[in-house]
């Protein structure tokens, strides 16, 4: 059992600090046209790589620092304080590379996980479809298999960043003929090639993050499979438990920087009169958003401690998963409820901060929704935790 | 960064389970109707002799191995007047030196004691208490003190030269009247206690600063304990309920397998789970004496109070009718999570508490975490 940060690991803290005051980005300066802000971002990660903050944990050999998994998170913690955005490679750092890391071969884990860190190669994922989305495993898109390569069709949605993708991680069933979760297959698919159509959704927040993948007979190299034919699936569920399991200490930094906002928010704003922070029913639903966040926070140095000493992410991320979209939604509600009419009161001098907090608001609901349902979860829950009988 | 339990920790958790299984029988049972009996005086000889008091946070017990007692105690719906006899050693221990003497012989002894704060018409705060500590005695009006009949040692909150201050002495002491009250769970006696102008010796009255430090200490393992022991129960309700689920069949079909059902029960474990995270994080806090405990101890007994009623409420559920019955145990630990969640404060008076703190930190200009929150995830 450890609360405080070693001698190491503070002063990582305050190195990362010291970088952060000479070379910081805040999410709020970013240019709002989508293909500057792409440029921007990448930049970014690109210093922070080269400064040791992107794939700190991953091998040496791979392009990573080589170093233990807990100076990753505390480095996304102190970034995440600072205000600095996610960084743009988000999928490939939190999924696929991790995914290569584990079931790519020596080959592959050479080529694409270095561009991964430096923001050379964006990365996507093509899992959801439009007929598959909660359920993954029935999905449709083929990848045929002829001598050297496969040929790959279909339609995939939810594809983030996938306009600006060089590579997508796909998974696309290749035997019909087996139960429907074995013959799933893991393709990496180079997004110039012939075939590839990429058309941009706007979201309800007016961005266009994700997008829709087309896939019409593109050829696959064979080389380009990962694991074996089959692993898909195993592939797969390794791969969001991961992306589940780790991300909730730095997202509990950012959902921290929200309140902490919304409270100095709530204290400069009046209504009626009295500055908003002054009504005790007001404080005590900040409170409530704060218990969430720190539950969080503790439940994710439960888990997240297991994997730091060497242990899987077991089915326990669930739990983290859920706790974190009820403290986000919780977090970015309790704003608009406590900010109330002056959201609408159209002072130009608030309008940035509350254009924040309705695209917050708006962007908080996909939380249940995205990396596995809150009712996805309650169903592994319920089956690999409490082991109940099958529905 | 980790909560794990060490090896130590481990052992002490299935130990107290073991003693509870031997000195508590009747609440290992999972049979219906089985009344939760065993004989308090042994089982407290027994928790005394095993050393779950012994406080001490470089040798001894620290407040994770207290809570890890509390939550087995709760877990086997025991009779013991633990909690406050815990609390006080763990708040006391480290300021022995500058408390009177009666707390330097109560930290390693074995006397029981039961915290006498709460008033008529008052919350759980100790300032602004009505109780004083006069020349003339000590005089005011105590209720919901827990097993005031039985322990050795009554320790009282009152004020004394108008700052709060802590008095201790026995329930036989002239003056002093007990009168039971109804308990809500038949395994927490309580009772109003009346002071009339009792004579109470100087060796038990902390007053001052230190007196300050001994409260804040005292009410932040209280309630840590208090939500350890229901989720104790909790615990158990969730495991019960889903033993349940996977036996008894309706429509011909294990219950356990419809969605609605699994559902109750993921949210019960979801809750359970972090519950236990968020005691053993406040505990840990304040083994280590962070800047946060204080704030970390108000989350987790809000928290707790909230949800471990949320985990009984779905349990009764997952039971159904029968769990309305007086016969079936599910009623015993919702009775003693609501108990539990009122000893030390319920939810709404912590969230009170965290949410004057949040705009007063606004109201300086410096917020706990405005600046930088890395910092205060990982302590200072």
């Amino acid at each position: 059992m450890q609360l405080q940060p070693t001698a190491t690991e503070r002063a990582l803290q305050e190195e990362v600090r010291a970088f952060l005051a000479r070379d910081r980005l805040a999410t709020a300066d970013l240019p709002r046209a989508l293909d500057d802000r792409m440029e921007v971002l990448r930049a970014w990660q690109s210093d922070c790589y080269d400064a040791g903050y992107v794939g700190r944990a991953w091998p040496e050999e791979f392009g990573g620092g080589g170093r233990p998994p807990v100076e990753q998170i505390i480095v996304d913690q102190e970034l995440a304080a600072a205000g600095a955005p996610e960084f743009i490679n988000v999928v490939g750092l939190d999924v696929l590379g991790p995914t290569l890391l584990r079931f790519g071969s020596n080959e592959q884990r050479r080529r694409y996980v270095p561009p991964i860190l430096s923001a050379e190669e964006i990365w996507c994922q093509g899992f959801s479809e439009p007929e598959a989305g909660s359920d993954l495993a029935s999905l449709h898109t083929r990848a045929v298999e002829h001598d050297d390569h496969f040929v790959l069709s279909g339609q995939k949605t939810w594809v983030s960043w996938g306009q600006y993708a060089r590579w997508c991680g796909v998974l696309a069933r290749t035997d019909e003929s087996v139960a429907r979760h074995r013959g799933i297959s893991m393709l990496i698919v180079d997004m110039r090639s012939r075939g590839v159509e990429v058309r941009p959704m706007t979201q309800i927040t007016g961005h266009a993050e994700f997008c829709e993948l087309f896939l019409d007979d593109v050829v696959v190299p064979k080389a380009n499979l990962l694991s074996q034919l089959g692993d898909g699936w195993k592939i797969a569920m390794h791969t969001l438990g991961h992306e589940r399991g780790t991300a909730a200490l730095p997202r509990e930094v950012k959902l921290r920087t929200w309140l902490d906002r919304v409270v100095r928010t709530a204290g400069r704003r009046e209504l009626d009169g009295a500055p908003i922070l002054t009504d005790p029913e007001v404080q005590v639903a900040l409170a409530r958003a704060l218990i969430g966040v720190e539950v969080l926070r503790h439940h994710a140095y439960r888990t997240v401690g297991e994997f730091l000493n060497g242990g899987a992410v077991g089915p326990d991320s669930s739990s983290v998963k859920l706790l974190m979209a009820e403290a986000e939604q919780r977090v970015a509600a309790t704003a608009l409820e406590v900010l109330g009419p002056t959201l609408q009161h159209a002072d130009p001098v608030e309008s940035a901060e509350n254009d924040f907090w309705t695209e917050t608001y708006l962007y908080s609901r996909a939380a249940s929704v995205y990396g596995g349902t809150q009712q996805i979860q309650r169903n592994i829950i319920a089956d690999r935790v409490l082991a109940l009988p099958k529905e | 960064m980790d909560l794990e339990l060490t090896d130590e920790q481990q052992w002490l958790s299935e130990a107290v389970e073991t003693l509870l299984g031997r000195e508590w029988p009747g609440s290992t049972g999972s049979e219906p109707g089985e009344a939760a009996v065993g004989d308090p005086e042994a089982l407290w000889q027994a928790l005394v002799a095993f050393g779950a008091l012994s406080v001490d946070r470089d040798e001894g017990l620290g407040a994770v191995e207290l809570c890890l007692v509390s939550r087995a105690l709760g877990a086997s719906l025991a009779c013991a007047p633990y909690n406050g006899s815990a609390a006080l050693r763990f708040a006391a221990e480290p300021l022995a030196d500058r408390l009177p003497e009666a707390y330097a012989e109560l930290v390693p002894g074995d006397d029981s004691v039961s915290v006498a704060l709460l008033e008529p018409g008052r919350g759980w705060s100790v300032t602004g208490t009505q109780t004083t500590l006069e020349p003339g005695g000590l005089r005011g009006r105590k209720v919901a003190v827990e097993h005031a009949e039985s322990v050795d040692r009554l320790a009282v909150v009152a004020a004394v030269g108008g700052t709060p201050g802590l008095v201790l002495l026995t329930a036989d002491t002239p003056g002093v009247a007990l009168t039971p009250q109804p308990a809500f769970d038949s395994a927490v006696p309580m009772s109003a206690v009346e002071l009339a102008d009792v004579d109470v010796p100087a060796s038990g009255v902390a007053e001052g600063p230190v007196a300050a430090e001994l409260l804040r200490r005292l009410t932040l393992a209280g309630g840590l304990l208090a939500a350890a022991e229901a989720v104790g129960a909790a615990g158990r309700l969730l495991e019960d309920a889903r033993t349940y689920a996977g036996e008894r069949r309706q429509f011909g079909r294990t219950i356990g397998s419809y969605q609605a059902l699994r559902h109750i029960l993921a949210d019960m474990y979801v809750r359970q789970a972090s519950m236990w995270s968020t005691v053993l994080y406040a505990a840990a806090a304040l083994d280590d004496d962070l800047d946060e405990a204080g704030r970390a101890a108000a989350v987790a007994k809000a928290y707790v109070s909230r949800s471990a009623r949320e985990v009984a409420h779905g349990a009764m559920q997952v039971f159904g009718g029968i769990a309305f019955t007086q016969e079936h145990p599910a009623h015993r630990f919702l009775r003693r999570i609501v108990v539990r969640e009122q000893q030390f404060g319920d939810g709404a008076h912590h969230e009170r508490e965290l949410g004057r703190a949040l705009a007063a930190g606004a109201g300086r200009g410096h917020q706990h975490s405005s600046d930088n929150p890395a910092a205060s995830v990982s302590a200072h």
